[in-house]
């Protein structure tokens, strides 16, 4: 109900659209609502496979747009993935909780930092809805590795499936940060006499790391294939989430103290308490891992245990991650306190966590990502009229407006925001992301865009729109005349007369049709199992145990703060 | 008490990690703090500069003034604009990318170091050098900046006369790129590929052969013996695309890692559109002289004789053997604004190798301000 309370209206306002990457997931979703079988999209750099990325979320918005239209159908996925992160919070805690502590941690999830500023400022659909569905699936897998049980080890499976449909990385790493510290807790509650024997764990354990690695193997065939095939090879493109946010404060804000908020206040808690209790370390070196990558920057942690991942990666995830990780000892804190000091301490508590949702919500107002809002439908207008989308266009200063631009003209681009996506040399040669946002990486980026534009012929690049006069100079002097203003005159369209009109690109990189059915076909699919899955009646025997803490509760609270 | 030690254990490594990261920040957490650590302190002359290059870079100017020995000779916004510009220029929106340091002298209390500045413009990178001086105050070292103070150009009226072309559109409805007349007649007078480490260069004169003024583009295709295209590039920014009626202008168009061998012939494809132009500013070339090798370059003045301030020019030089033939052709952007009746110093620099050749040059400028759209 909490979260009913606190996203719907802010979901109904539609407040994800000003975020960085809502829009280039509904670009995605609109590619699948007109092409479900088919991943090869022209619009974004002269073609790009739209394989490079998993599908799961971007389906359910293009089904769910048939009738909702492409922007609530977004709000109505990443509201779904809002009230299966506090299942999902509730039902990890339980394993290592009581069911009051719990609930209090799913309750705190509804108001967690990271989760509103990945929903609210980052945009990262995928990240909060693959999340939930893997915290979903943990009981299962601890069920399956302490007690045996194929329903169990069933929808564990159909569930890490679902997840990595959703969002590789966070099944990659959770695997780590989650899963492992899972699969101590039941070689640890082991000791207190339950009869699952080591050479039994070490059997469930293969028998799901296979079947699992399987169904996920299937499921996500296509990215495989494309990811073994064409490897992400490009020159490493800074993010400001490897900063060290000591040095860069600014950046300590955006990544740290907003995604953390009131959490940074039971770091010491967490620290002491999941030391005291064994059955809580493999949770705090679980947290403690996700957290030190989540500084980005600031610790060396994170290049040493990545490598280059580091160079890829954006290190916000981690934080996500580190903050849903710390999330049981919140709720075990939080039970305490109000045992002890009943209505003192529930209302600091819910001041903090309101307080600690409001910043993060409000950070994407105070901090946004674009700037400059403004509209790109008379460029969408002007590029779908008169024949003007024989030719590929590009941007410049629109930054992530060529998102919602792509959603909305017919034309193609040789510009995008998947930069693991694109292939085409003049790109991935230079150090810079999207070809609209050049300056903003200095000569690396720069140089791809004189690169870009000094192909245009070959890649029947005629439009480039300009909203930032600092390009200027360059387009005049390589030949490029203005010859249209738009939005009242705040952006140029240049054009170079001598383009021919846009050819498909040749790319090996298109998927063949088997895959294109594949990926329309299995990542939804494993969706949908998902959902019939978790319908299946657990046997009653294990619902009791559900129920009842693996440990008595007081083992839980002899930590100094009620002694 | 073994938790103790894990808690600990944790808090310690944890804590030491930040350090470590902090007081040795990784290349990418590096990049963002724009090169600054927290143990530099000014205590050398290589460090006081280093900071300064630091603070330049991520345009802490208020930081970088208030951190100079002679602050007190000018404002800060003189400062300022000393690095960016006066007047909207290539400078004004160049961020920093890069710079070195190269000591040239030491004393108890004076120092001289030579900075390197590398920066990032959006038509490419351009390289400034300054000589500063150094002067020691107790155990830091400040900067003395060699202010460059724009010359200002009396309040006067110049009066101009030079050739217009309009372009009329069959009306307010007509389409971008629809021309109700045939394009101007263009051609090509002279071509000559060569072979180089980088590739092979195709370098050449085109002319404006008619009475009204074109905008023009050369493509130049590479065909192997087999009959195969092997390679198709545009002149893009090394040619005037604005070309006056019986103008002529050089291109040159580089196909990298293309050997001659390959090739065997090219062809030439020559563009040009109606537009609307004038004479309009008249850049004057003075003092234009060839300094041979080692170290071959040519080295000139531009002066505008117009009224307006130019803030975009490109020099384009055209270098020819004693038989006329084309040896090389290269181009410098100014990143300062050219001032009117101001002459500003351009200097072009020509390959050892083929400095020999050059018998005579020919410049020419291409401008753009913003309000010539």
């Amino acid at each position: 109900m909490a979260a009913v309370v606190v996203h719907l209206p802010l979901l109904l306002m539609q407040l994800p659209l000003k975020s960085y990457d809502t829009n280039f997931h509904i670009f995605f979703a609109s590619h699948y609502l007109h092409h479900w079988f088919d991943p090869w999209n022209a619009k974004w750099y002269a073609g790009f496979s739209q394989t490079t990325y998993p599908p799961l979320p971007q389906q359910w918005i293009a089904v769910l747009s048939r009738v909702l239209g492409l922007n609530m159908a977004y709000m109505a996925v990443q509201f779904a993935g809002i009230l299966l992160l506090v299942v999902g919070v509730y039902r990890f805690s339980r394993l290592w909780l009581s069911p009051r502590a719990a609930s209090f941690a799913a309750l705190a999830s509804v108001f967690l930092g990271a989760e509103s500023f990945l929903v609210y400022s980052a945009g990262q659909l995928a990240t909060t809805c693959s999340a939930p569905i893997y915290l979903n699936a943990l009981p299962y897998l601890f069920e399956w590795l302490r007690r045996g049980g194929w329903r169990s080890f069933i929808k564990a499976t159909v569930l890490f499936a679902a997840a990595a449909a959703a969002h590789h990385a966070t099944l990659l790493f959770g695997s780590l940060l989650f899963a492992v510290p899972v699969a101590v807790l039941v070689l640890l509650d082991r000791e207190d006499g339950e009869a699952t024997s080591v050479p039994a764990f070490v059997a469930r354990t293969v028998a799901i790391a296979i079947t699992a690695g399987a169904a996920i193997a299937a499921v996500l065939l296509p990215f495989w294939i494309a990811l073994l095939r064409y490897p992400v090879t490009q020159t490493p493109i800074p993010h400001p989430s490897r900063a060290n946010y000591i040095l860069s404060p600014q950046w300590g804000m955006n990544y740290f103290i907003i995604p953390y908020g009131a959490l940074i206040l039971v770091l010491p808690f967490i620290l002491i308490r999941g030391s005291s209790v064994v059955r809580l370390r493999p949770l705090l070196l679980g947290f403690w891992v996700a957290f030190l990558i989540g500084l980005g920057g600031t610790t060396p942690a994170g290049h040493w245990l990545l490598g280059r991942a580091f160079e890829v990666l954006t290190m916000e995830r981690f934080s996500y991650w580190a903050s849903l990780l710390a999330l049981p000892f919140v709720g075990l804190l939080a039970s305490e306190l109000v045992t002890r000091f009943r209505i003192r301490a529930a209302i600091p508590l819910t001041v903090a966590a309101a307080l600690t949702c409001a910043a993060a919500v409000a950070w994407s107002t105070f901090h946004p990502a674009d700037a400059s809002d403004f509209k790109v439908d008379s460029v969408a207008a002007w590029l779908n009229r008169d024949g003007h989308d024989d030719f590929r266009y590009l941007t410049l200063g629109f930054g992530n407006k060529i998102s919602r631009l792509a959603v909305m003209t017919d034309a193609g681009s040789v510009d995008g925001e998947w930069n693991s996506g694109r292939r085409l040399p003049e790109l991935n040669r230079y150090g810079g992301a999207a070809l609209t946002s050049s300056k903003y990486f200095g000569i690396d980026g720069l140089q791809s865009l004189r690169a870009m534009l000094m192909h245009a012929n070959r890649y029947g690049l005629r439009w480039v729109f300009v909203r930032d006069p600092y390009y200027d100079p360059l387009l005049d002097f390589a030949g490029w005349r203005p010859v249209d203003h738009l939005n009242d005159r705040t952006i140029t369209v240049w054009s170079k007369d001598s383009v021919p009109p846009a050819a498909p690109v040749n790319a090996p990189q298109r998927p063949p049709r088997w895959q294109g059915i594949l990926w329309g076909t299995l990542p939804f699919g494993s969706g949908i199992l998902a959902i019939l899955v978790v319908l299946i009646p657990e046997k009653r025997r294990r619902a009791a145990s559900v129920d009842t803490p693996s440990v008595p509760e007081e083992s839980f609270v002899s930590g100094g703060l009620v002694a | 008490m073994k938790g103790a030690l894990l808690a600990l254990f944790i808090a310690a490594a944890t804590v030491a990690l930040i350090v470590d990261g902090t007081l040795r920040p990784i290349p990418s957490a590096l990049a963002y703090a724009g090169g600054e650590t927290l143990l530099r302190t000014p205590s050398t002359p290589e460090a006081a500069v280093e900071n300064l290059g630091d603070q330049i870079r991520l345009q802490q100017w208020q930081k970088a003034w208030s951190s100079l020995a002679n602050k007190a000779q000018f404002t800060e916004p003189e400062f300022v604009h000393d690095l960016t510009g006066y007047f909207l220029s290539l400078r004004t929106y160049a961020m920093l990318d890069n710079f070195e340091v190269f000591p040239l002298h030491e004393s108890a209390d004076g120092a001289d170091v030579l900075m390197k500045l590398y920066w990032a413009s959006v038509v490419g990178p351009f390289e400034e050098s300054r000589q500063l001086h150094l002067v020691r105050q107790g155990d830091r070292w400040l900067v003395e900046w060699p202010l460059v103070k724009e010359r200002h150009v009396p309040p006067q009226v110049i009066p101009v006369d030079y050739m217009r072309w309009d372009v009329i559109n069959r009306g307010p409805g007509d389409d971008w790129g629809a021309q109700n007349v045939a394009a101007p007649h263009v051609r090509i007078v002279d071509m000559r590929p060569i072979n180089r480490a980088e590739g092979v260069f195709v370098l050449g004169e085109l002319l404006n052969d008619d009475v009204v003024p074109a905008w023009v583009s050369v493509r130049a295709t590479l065909v192997a013996k087999n009959g195969a295209a092997i390679a198709s590039e545009g002149s893009f920014d090394m040619i005037l695309h604005r070309l006056l009626p019986k103008q002529v202008t050089p291109f040159l168009i580089r196909f990298p890692n293309v050997d001659l061998s390959q090739v065997d012939k090219i062809r030439m494809d020559p563009s040009a559109e109606l537009v609307s132009a004038s004479a309009d500013p008249v850049i004057e070339i003075q003092n234009q002289k060839y300094n041979p090798a080692p170290d071959a370059s040519l080295t000139g003045q531009l002066s505008s004789q117009s009224g307006e301030v130019i803030g975009f020019a490109h020099v384009l030089s055209t270098f020819y053997d004693r038989n006329g033939q084309l040896v090389w052709i290269a181009g410098q952007y100014m990143s300062r604004a050219l001032l009117p009746q101001t002459p500003m110093d351009f200097r072009i620099s020509v390959p050892q190798d083929l400095a020999g050749q050059v018998s005579s040059e020919r410049t020419e400028v291409a401008t753009f301000s913003e309000d010539s759209e």
